[in-house]
């Protein structure tokens, strides 16, 4: 009877400790699993990181081409107007200009004879070429205006106003052809003129 | 007593001081405004006032325009006669330029006038050319 008891004692402490046991391993499977998911998650971000790194260098790069080619325009640009600077003609020190344009006239309709209407196109076309050269040498001033009513431009209008002394223009050509004549000035402008 | 060669250079300078003063006595002052306007590439107007200088001119006679005389002593007959040689003539002095343009609806009408401004000349007239000359 005694050993019984003794043997059911021993049976019930080792069924204890076998639970125990058995509690343990699942803890350590558990912490197991927790450490892989944590390993995992740590390899992902580390994964990301290097992700991003490499976003951010390809990112760095594109800007670094974006700001050369932005450098290459510019120099592209200022090698134009520096070009465009020394096409363009400067009236510089002893030095003259010459500038050639070309009037165009009409003959009134009310003429008695051909030589009227030839002298009198010929008078318009010298008009027409002193305003080219005022305009070349001195400029136009422009003014528009449009109006719009209701979404719609009832009026348009540009005025241009030219104003200047024209001195020692020469006719170099005239051509007179059904009615139109053209004549060829020229002028050559030195910079003693403007000096004051 | 006078040598010969004395009286010559005296009736050389006599000659002379009456061919000057005879020139410059017949030396006049005249007043000459210019202009003339263009609308839509067609002449519209053309102006030439000539008159005498009512008061003596100040400045010095400059790039001189010789134009031939049949012993006139009419500048306006003179200037009629060679108009287009005296219009070149002032074109090459200088012109004023003023020029209107205007665009309306596409419309397009021009107004060019070419003006000299009353300017004072000095002229001489002889019997076979005058010389015509602005005080600057």
């Amino acid at each position: 009877m005694r050993y019984s008891i003794l043997l059911a004692l021993l049976l019930s402490v080792s069924s204890l400790f076998g639970a125990d046991k058995a509690s343990n391993a699942t803890a350590i499977e558990q912490t197991n699993a927790e450490l892989a998911a944590v390993k995992a998650a740590a390899t992902q971000a580390r994964e990301e990181a290097t992700l991003a790194t490499i976003q951010a260098t390809k990112a760095k790069e594109d800007s670094k081409r974006a700001i050369d080619e932005l450098a290459q325009v510019k120099a592209q640009r200022e090698e134009e107007l520096a070009s465009m600077a020394a096409q363009e003609q400067v009236l510089k020190e002893n030095r003259s200009i010459h500038i050639s344009v070309v009037g165009q006239g009409v003959a009134p309709m009310n003429t008695s004879s051909p030589a009227q209407a030839y002298a009198l196109a010929k008078r318009a076309a010298i008009a027409d070429a002193y305003r080219a050269i005022a305009e070349k040498v001195k400029g136009v001033r422009i003014d528009g205006q449009d109006t719009v009513k209701n979404m719609m431009m009832q009026k348009s209008t540009i005025r241009t106003y030219v104003q200047a002394m024209v001195k020692n223009a020469n006719v170099v050509e005239t051509t007179f052809k059904e009615g139109l004549c053209e004549v060829e000035m020229e002028i050559v402008i030195s910079h003693s003129d403007f000096a004051q | 007593m006078r040598s010969r060669d004395g009286n010559r250079n005296f009736s050389l300078r006599l000659c002379s001081i009456i061919i000057f003063s005879s020139l410059t006595l017949t030396a006049s002052e005249h007043l000459i405004s210019y202009k003339y306007i263009v609308k839509d590439a067609t002449l519209y107007n053309e102006t030439l006032l000539i008159s005498n200088a009512m008061t003596k001119c100040n400045g010095t006679p400059q790039n001189e325009l010789i134009l031939l005389n049949k012993n006139s002593k009419n500048l306006k007959q003179l200037i009629f006669e060679n108009s287009e040689e005296f219009i070149d003539y002032m074109h090459k002095l200088g012109l004023h330029v003023e020029h209107k343009e205007t665009t309306s609806n596409l419309q397009n009408s021009s107004t060019t006038t070419l003006t000299l401004k009353t300017t004072c000349f000095k002229v001489d007239f002889n019997d076979n050319f005058a010389r015509i000359a602005p005080l600057k």
